[in-house]
């Protein structure tokens, strides 16, 4: 609602009057941080999710998620990213605790990345989802090859895992336009599994 | 989601590589600070490099409590330092053109307590040997804190590393 006019007698009281009707107001902020795109797996599941289309006018990519998998019989299951559609000139590498020790691994020349241990099976979990946080600094700098890190985690009430996860794409350092998700072992995603795409501006 | 997320400065490294990025006349506006760092760095006959952070020029009253893995082994360590941990890039033995990928947070920056920082980061190199590192660093120090500077220790900073510095509210 705009305001027109004030007038005597109204609950206004003590106004001071300006000639710029952008004095006595807060700076306006615009926010670094804007959602790009989101995605909700619907009933019967989901086995990719995709980004496409993906802007470069921002100068980071965010990627927030909750996931559940069809995979059964295993508390841990990792979420898999993929690059411009590339399945070549990845490597990738893990933290990991699953509450009583810490564990790390290490994979070259593979043909994905982990973006760590956040999908919560299907089978005895029927409320539980996964989370994951995952960075891209500077997406589309053609001068850098494409380091993704991502802090994930399950907890199942009584099994789970936390991670801290990095992924190299080293093809030929090209913009990231595109990003695929998938979940390990070719399960699906399954309904209620969310991720969001965010940018974060630079300039 | 904050309720802001206000880039305040971004540094890019130049050809020629520098000794260091760094931030001043950081505004007392904002509630916390952000760091996303992309750093690479010239050290020889290393796959990564120490990142290393300090406040207000100062290089005194730092500790630092940590968690990390190589690829294929894990250790946890804590010390006192000249400065918080933070901003680690990989080195002149990791894949080329590739860089680490940093994020360090520190709350209440102008309070008048000591300052806590959290960081994760990571390298990254196409072989089993790269770092994950997760750390919790302590400035003893009860001012604002104005400027922050990143270096690597050794080496410097290649062309193409850059430091955001974003404020949240």
């Amino acid at each position: 609602m705009a305001i027109t006019s004030i007038k005597t007698g109204s609950s206004f009281k003590n106004l001071i009057k300006y000639n710029d009707f952008l004095a006595g107001n807060a700076a306006f902020q615009p926010t670094a941080y804007e959602s790009i795109a989101t995605v909700t797996v619907g009933a019967g599941g989901s086995s990719t999710i995709t980004f496409s289309s993906i802007p470069s006018t921002y100068q980071h990519l965010q990627i927030r998620g909750i996931i559940k998998s069809s995979r059964t019989g295993s508390a841990r299951n990792d979420l898999i990213i993929k690059l411009n559609g590339s399945s070549t000139t990845y490597a990738h590498h893990q933290l990991y605790g699953d509450g009583a020790s810490a564990a790390a691994l290490g994979t070259a020349s593979t043909t994905q990345g982990l973006l760590g241990i956040n999908c919560v099976p299907s089978s005895g979990y029927t409320s539980q989802f996964g989370v994951v946080v995952a960075d891209i600094l500077d997406y589309a700098n053609t001068n850098k090859n494409k380091t993704i890190r991502s802090l994930a985690g399950t907890d199942n009430n009584g099994a789970g895992f936390t991670s801290l996860s990095s992924a190299l794409w080293y093809a030929t350092p090209v913009a990231v336009t595109s990003i695929d998700l998938t979940v390990d072992g070719a399960y699906n995603f399954e309904q209620y599994t969310k991720f969001g795409l965010f940018g974060i501006k630079g300039a | 989601m904050a309720t802001t997320y206000t880039l305040i400065s971004s540094v890019t490294v130049g050809s020629g590589g520098a000794a260091n990025m760094q931030f001043t006349s950081i505004p007392a506006t904002y509630t916390d600070l952000l760091l996303q760092i992309s750093a690479r760095s010239d050290e020889a006959g290393a796959n990564w490099s120490e990142g290393r952070i300090t406040f207000n020029g100062s290089s005194t009253s730092y500790t630092t409590r940590y968690l990390l893995g190589t690829g294929s082994g894990t250790a946890s360590g804590a010390g006192t330092t000249a400065a918080v941990y933070g901003g680690r890039g990989t080195a002149a033995d990791a894949t080329a053109n590739t860089f680490g990928s940093s994020f360090v947070y520190i709350p209440n920056y102008t309070s008048s307590n000591f300052k806590s920082v959290s960081t994760d980061e990571v390298t990254e190199n196409n072989a089993t040997a790269a770092l994950a590192f997760l750390n919790a660093g302590l400035w003893s120090n009860t001012a604002a804190i104005t400027s922050i500077t990143i270096v690597a220790n050794p080496g410097n900073l290649v062309q193409y590393s850059t430091a955001y510095l974003y404020g949240i509210s």
